[in-house]
Parts: C-alpha cells; structure tokens; sequence
C-alpha cells in the first residue's frame, strides 16, 4: 500500500506537469494543424532560460514566469519564420513534420552547443515534506499541482467564456469555414501559437523542476508521454488531453513501482499505439 | 598506397555502401511510394542485431562477457540472409498502423516513437541484445577461413559491399519502373484516388514496409560484419533523420539521388568534419553536425523540394499504329468498355445497383438520408439536386469512399454495403471526384495507365518478374490510352505532368482514367465542370454511346442542359432526401422540383 501511494503520487506530479505539456502541443496542433514535434526542445529551451536567471539570483518561480514568456515567444518564432511560409505553400502534413523533426535537431543541438553536454539544477528549496492522506509531497511538488491546475481552470475559461477561445475552437473545426464567418484566422493562430507556447515554457520549467537536473535532450522521453496523452485524449482536444495526462502520468509511475522504472515510458509507448491502431480520435473521439 | 590509406579507403567504401543501400530501401519507401517511416533505423538495427546473433557463438562461450539471445554460429552467408529476412519480418507489427484509415503523419509519429522506445527496451533489457553495451567480437564473415586484416580480404569486402548496392539499385529501379512501381507512385500522390481505383493501400503500403525493411536489415549485416560491434547508441532515432536528409537532399522518387543523397550526406558529412581541427568542449562538434542536419532538412524542403536529381519524367511512346484515327472515329471502335460485372449475362435491363434507404451522418448532420433508388443496365442516370442536397456524398457512399450510416447498396445481386473502396473498383465500380483528383507527378498517359484493372505487372511479384512479364499487356492499354487521348484532343500533352495542366483538361484526364478502368458502373462527380461546351457535348456523346455498349453510368451535373439531351432517368436530391426521379421532361413539370433546384 506505501509503494503504492508513494507511486501515486509520483504519478500525479507527472500528470500535472503532463497535463500542462499535453493541453498545450494539443491546442497548438488542433488550431494551427502543425504537428509540431519541436515543443520538447522548445521546452527544454525554455527551461534554460529559468536556469540562466536563477543562476544571476532571481527566485526561480519569477524564472518560470519569464520562461513562459520565452517559451510564447520561441513558439511565435517559430511558427513565423519556419512552419507558416511552408504552410503558406501548401507542403503537406509529412513535409510539415520532417520539417519539425528537423527544428527540433536544430533547437536541442544548437542549445547543446551553447550550454555543453552536462546536466543543470536549479538553486531552489525544495520546501518541507508534507504528509496529506498517505500521500508524502514537498511544498515545490504541491505548487506545481497547484500550478496546473490553475492553468487548466484558465484554459477552460479562455475555451469556453471568451471570444478568442470560441474563435479558436471555430478555427480548430473548420478553417475556411470560421474565415468565411469573419473570424481571423491570421491573428486566432498566431495568439494560439503565443498562449500554447506559454503552456509550453511552463511546462519546462516545472518538469526541470520535477526532474531535478536536465540537460538539452532532456525532453525527447517526455515528449512521447505527450505525445501519448494527446492521443489518448484525441488530438486537438484540451479536455481530452488532461485526461489523457491524468492517465499516462499515473499509469507510468505505477508500472514504475510495480514492474521497473527501466520500462515505466513503454506503457505509454504502448497506450499510443493501441490507441493510434484502434482509434486515432481518441477515447473521447468520434469514430 | 600504404596499408593506412587502404584500411581507410576501404572503411570509406563500406559505410558509403552501407548508407547506399539503407537510402536506396528508403527512396523506395518514402520517395516512391509516400511511407514515411522514421522508425527506419530500427530495421537496420534488427539486421546488424540478426547478423550478429547469427555469426556469433553461444554466449557463453567467450567467458560469458556478454549476453544475447541466439549464438546460431552460422556460416557466411547465412548471417546476411538472415538480417535481410528479420529486418522484413520486423516491419509486419508496423502493418496496421499503414492502413488507409490512419493519416500520413499519424502513421509517421508512430513510427518514430516505435524507434525511441525499442532503442529504450534494448538498451534496458540486458539478457536480450546485452543492452546498453551492445555486442562485440562479432565475426567477420568468412574469418576462419580468410584473414579478415589482410588487404585482399579488406578489397573483398569492399567489391562485395559495392555488388550488394548494385543489386539493391537493380531490385529497386525494377519495382519503380514497372506497373507495380506506378501504383506506389499514384498512392503517393494520392491515396484515396488511388483507392478508388482499386488499389489495396494496406497491402502497397505493407509491402513496401518489409521491403525496406529487409533492404535496411541488409545494410545493417554489411555494416557490423566489417565494424564486428553493434550497439544502441549506433541506432538513435536521429539517425533516420539523417537517413531522410540524405533522400530528401539527393531527391525524393529518384533513386541515383538516393545514391547521390548517401555519399553527400551520411558519408560526406561526417568524413568531412572530421578533418576540421577540434575546437571547444568535446561534443561541440557533433552538436554542430545534428544542428547542420537539421538545417539542410529545411531548407532543402523550403528551396528546393524536389532535391539536386528530381525525379525524372517517365516519357511513354505512344504506337503509331492508332494514330490513323481521326476525332470523328468512335469509341466503339476501340476496344474499349465495360468489364463483365459480377454476374453477368442476364438481361440488358437488369438492375444493376440497388440503394435501400442508405444514410449518412456527419456529426449529427444526415447529409444522406434514407435515399432508395435503382440503377438499371444501359442507362445514364443524371442525379441534380441544389448544392449541399447530397450528390457527392451519395457518389460516395456508392463507391464505399465514405462508409454508410444505415441502408443497404446491392450491386449485380451482391450486398456490398460493407465492402471496402478498392474492392469495389475492382468488381467495376469507379468513381471520379468532384474536386481535382489527378495523380499530379504522373504524366497523362501514367495517369491513364494507372487505373487499368488487369495489368499483370501492378503486382509485386509481377514487378520482380520483370518488363517481360508485363510488357504485351502494356503494349495494349498504351494503345488504349493513345486512343482516348486522340479523341478527346489532348495527345500532345500525353508527356506532359497531369499537375501541369489546366482545368478543364484535368476534368477530361480523370473522365479518361475512369474509362481506362473499364467500368461496369461509372459514377461521375460533375464531369463537365470547366470543361469547354463542345467538348463537354463530345464527352456526353461518349458516355451516351458506352451506355448503349451495356456500361451503367450515373453523373452529378450542375448544368440542366447536359441533363436535357444526355440523362434519362435524372434523380432529384434536395436536403439529403430524394424528391424526385423521372424523366427530365417531366421534372420540370413538377412544382415541387422547380421549387427546390430550378428556380432557387
């Protein structure tokens, strides 16, 4: 029973830092229809740029503020300078996504080559132990949940109650369609590239935070809990990827307890392929 | 030349071929036939890994170093045989994920995720491949018999290793340039096209899947029978990256670029930096590699798509001996028609299809909805209706495009509602679509011989049999496609890339296509739409005439006209029902069509 609290709540710390991660890569997918495989690099770029301003001595929580921001911006850029001219010309799908893979040698490289091959921390306390129903969290690993959950109350204001939101979800259904009906397009995407990529730069900072240390390939493993969060949820989804999170954070933590932490990411490789076999819009999906 | 420049032109030689023969099994895959596969590594990883196993001796018997499933000892060279077969056998897990349902970049990611996590589980799971060390004092093929550091063994293996991507080119550019290597090229460029001419996309795709697979396990026995070690960190998923790099950058579809891609790249590169003098921390080199890889990957993509060699234009002479014909010749005068349906032979005024309250949601919205109707023998049956009343989508639904939601559809006796699209081209139900739908990096005439039904070289053993294999029957159908073109004025574009054309001619390439497939029951999805008056009045001719050979057609027009002279019976569909079926005389008596189409 201890081993599997313990691993419960591992798992929900990952599911939390998942969860802010995977409703971000399926915003961005679902508005913009890049499939953009450089959001873990963009990620770990994002992390770095918390570590650089810890290192100079501010808090590491004002890092992970201006590391969102860094993170919107990185992704704008992205988006302007690289995946929007070849949208522009109509590459397909494919093309889009070697170009993406081929973003994300660029970002992770060029950010080793930076900052070398070893591993950072950064200076923070991690706070005291706090016993809750069974479950031993530190303050850092309850802010974090916190955190996400904070996010994930924003996202389901932002999609529901405002009129950018509803402009995004009209423009992920139908592209030509919520043009015609006088939305635009141009200025829905490129808020959703700022917002999913904030998203994305929090979400580095907090799983460099959960890690403990990391480096610039960090994020290659995490990108496929994403990956298979996203799924799971059905791609495009925002509440299908939380829950798609909830359950591959917890899934991959248990197995971790229960059968070796070697194979705890294996699970989630497996639930994507179950899921990309049987149903590609996830469980939430339609047919 | 010193025995240093020997061993390093030699080891030269065999990563180059080595990386020859993986770009070769992925300008196959990819280029040719649009798998995109960025797992590919892990079948070159499953060739070293088999070839290893094979050759090597029982684990335990260099002191149990190292641990490993197999130790066959086997005699060269079975360890290469048994790399190519693994490395093809290791594709068929892949098999589902490349059926039609699953998008293309879907099907990538997949793939790519499957490369993370088998590098993972064999570098984790030590007893199986001795995990994250690898395997080494792999045998050389032949060692104990010849001495592997000798310079007439080092030559050996670099003559055989240059035969080895001999016979890969030769295999491959058999493939692509048969029948077979046309229907790859077409699902490329469009699948569900491709599907709606009774190509089986599960099976191209699973083919090509071992077939570069069992080409990438090759690659991967020559490359660890010369470097005698094999081990995870050999065969990181960035390394399909750089196998992709190489047939983008040489040229997608051509496999001498895939040739040209894999000297540049793979090889070139890395030779290349490895002169420059070492600067900064260790690893800034390497970094600087991956950064560049990716570089190149982009902006080749951006500026220059189609690679240093395109894929070069198949140019098809036509037989002279049709062109004696003159446009005022007929159609019944080729040999041209419908194929015999399923069964065939009764009655000239059987039904030949038969709709039973057929439905079709989409989201809550029945853009079909309980529409019945029979098609009878002989007859071209117009089908109008106001935009968004269904047309398309019923099309689609005849032609199992688009599955239904309820009803039935029997065609000739059978129920076919469940049958799969490309089945039902093949018992003679083609359709064409309403938005462009030619194959754009095929030529006219590819596009026409592409959607001929019995063309014994479009299977893959036909294909490995050879042109000879194939040839009468090409012979024929290019006569076919000569004739048509002929008749409706487009031979001088026969050469031409159907991409190239315009619009109207486009329209006539994909009415031509469908014939060409000698259709039973000929569905058409507003043929004559930007097509030129007097042609469309040629085209109307034809199909009128085809009708009177026994071929079924049914046409989506929008232009009452065509209706008048050339449909009988015409449907009305309106809001996904039908109102109204008669003759067009008739119809435009009845209040209630006139309110819906005519007027409105």
């Amino acid at each position: 029973m201890e081993i599997f609290l313990a691993s419960f709540g591992f798992g929900l710390i990952t599911a939390a830092v998942l969860a802010i991660a995977a409703v971000g890569f399926t915003l961005q997918f679902g508005v913009t229809d890049v499939l953009n495989l450089a959001f873990g690099a963009v990620m770990i770029a994002a992390a770095y740029v918390a570590y650089w301003l810890n290192q100079a001595g501010l808090d590491i929580w004002l890092g992970l503020l201006v590391a969102s921001v860094a993170g919107a911006a990185l992704s704008w850029l992205l988006n302007t300078v690289v995946y929007a001219p070849f949208q522009r010309r109509h590459a397909s799908p494919i093309a889009l996504v070697i170009v993406a893979l081929g973003m994300t040698l660029i970002i992770e490289f060029g950010l080793q080559a930076i900052v070398g091959g070893t591993s950072v921390s950064y200076t923070m306390a991690s706070g005291r132990t706090v016993q809750a129903g069974g479950l031993q969290l530190t303050v850092v690993q309850l802010v974090i949940m916190a955190l996400a959950i904070a996010v994930m109350v924003c996202i389901h204001v932002l999609l529901t109650y405002t009129r950018l939101g509803k402009a995004m979800r009209a423009t992920a259904a139908n592209r030509p369609l919520a043009r015609t009906c006088g939305i635009r397009s141009g200025r829905v995407i490129n808020l959703t590239w700022l917002i999913s990529g904030a998203l994305c730069g929090c979400a580095g900072t907090v799983f460099a935070m959960n890690a403990g240390s990391f480096n610039a390939t960090s994020a290659d493993l995490f990108l496929i809990l994403i990956l298979a969060a996203v799924f799971l949820g059905g791609p495009g989804r925002a509440y299908g990827a939380m829950l798609g999170a909830i359950v591959i954070g917890l899934a991959t933590e248990i197995s971790a307890a229960y059968v070796t932490p070697s194979y705890k990411d294996v699970i989630a490789f497996l639930l994507l392929f179950v899921m990309l076999a049987w149903r590609p819009t996830g469980v939430l999906g339609a047919s | 030349m010193s025995d240093a420049v020997v061993f390093y032109t030699v080891t030269l030689i065999v990563y180059g071929v080595v990386d020859v023969i993986a770009c070769l099994g992925l300008s196959q895959q990819f280029g040719v036939a649009g798998v995109t596969n960025f797992g590919f590594i892990i079948f070159q990883a499953a060739g070293a890994y088999t070839a290893s196993v094979l050759s090597l001796p029982s684990d335990h018997a260099n002191g149990g170093f190292q641990l490993y499933v197999g130790g066959l000892n086997l005699p060269f060279p079975l360890p290469w045989i048994g790399a190519a077969i693994v490395g093809g056998l290791v594709a068929l897990p892949f098999v589902f994920l490349v059926g039609k349902r699953l998008r293309g970049d879907y099907v990538a990611i997949g793939l790519l995720v499957a490369a993370v996590m088998a590098n993972l589980i064999v570098t984790n799971y030590r007893s199986f491949l001795n995990g994250a060390a690898g395997l080494s004092l792999v045998p050389s093929p032949l060692q104990s018999r010849l001495n592997p550091q000798s310079l007439r063994y080092q030559w050996g293996y670099a003559v055989v290793g240059i035969l080895l991507a001999l016979l890969t080119f030769w295999f491959c550019r058999r493939l692509t340039e048969s029948p077979y290597g046309r229907a790859l090229r077409a699902m490329r460029e469009n699948d569900l096209v491709a599907d709606s001419l009774g190509k089986n996309l599960r099976v191209l795709r699973a083919q090509m899947l071992v077939v570069g697979g069992a080409i990438a396990g090759l690659s991967g026995g020559v490359l660890v029978g010369f470097i005698n070690l094999w081990a995870p960190s050999a065969w990181g998923y960035a390394e399909t990256i750089v196998l992709f790099a190489a047939v983008i950058i040489g040229g997608a579809g051509n496999h001498l670029g895939a040739v040209l891609g894999a000297i540049l790249v793979p090889l070139g590169f890395e030779e290349a930096t490895r002169f420059v003098p070492a600067f900064g921390p260790p690893g800034l080199i390497p970094a600087f590699q991956w950064v560049a890889i990716g570089l190149l990957v982009v902006i080749f993509l951006r500026l220059r798509p189609q690679g240093i060699l395109p894929e070069r234009r198949r140019r098809l002479a036509t037989p002279a001996a049709v062109s004696g014909l003159t446009t005022g010749d007929s159609l019944a005068s080729l040999p041209l028609g419908r194929r015999p349906g399923p069964s065939h032979g009764r009655d000239r005024h059987d039904d030949v299809l038969e709709v039973r309250g057929v439905s079709r949601e989409f989201g809550g919205v029945r853009a079909v909805d309980d529409v019945s109707f029979v098609l009878k023998e002989g007859h071209l049956t117009g089908l109008i209706g106001p935009n968004g009343a269904g047309k398309s989508t019923t099309l689609a639904l005849l032609a199992g495009t688009v599955p239904v939601t309820g009803g039935r559809i029997v065609y000739r006796g059978q129920d076919i509602t469940t049958m799969p699209a490309y089945q039902r081209a093949r018992h003679g139900i083609i359709r064409t679509f309403q938005l462009a739908s030619e194959f754009k990096r095929l030529t006219v005439l590819e596009n026409l011989l592409s959607a001929v039904p019995d063309q014994p070289g479009e299977s893959f053993m036909g294909a490995v049999a050879g042109r000879r294999h194939w040839r009468a029957a090409e012979k024929v159908h290019l006569a076919d496609a000569a004739a048509l073109l002929e008749r409706f004025g487009l031979s001088a574009q026969s050469n031409a890339y159907a991409g190239e054309l315009s619009g109207g001619q486009r329209r006539l390439v994909e009415i031509m296509r469908a014939l060409m497939a000698r259709p039973d029951l000929l569905l058409l999805d507003e043929p004559m739409a930007g097509v030129h008056p007097e042609l469309a009045a040629l085209i109307g001719e034809e199909l009128l005439r085809l009708c009177s050979r026994g071929m079924t057609i049914v046409m989506v027009e929008h232009e009452l006209s065509y209706m008048d002279r050339f449909c009988d019976p015409v449907i009305v569909m309106s809001e996904g029902r039908v109102l109204a079926e008669g003759a067009m005389t008739d119809l435009r008596r009845r209040p209630e069509v006139v309110e819906a189409y005519l007027v409105g």
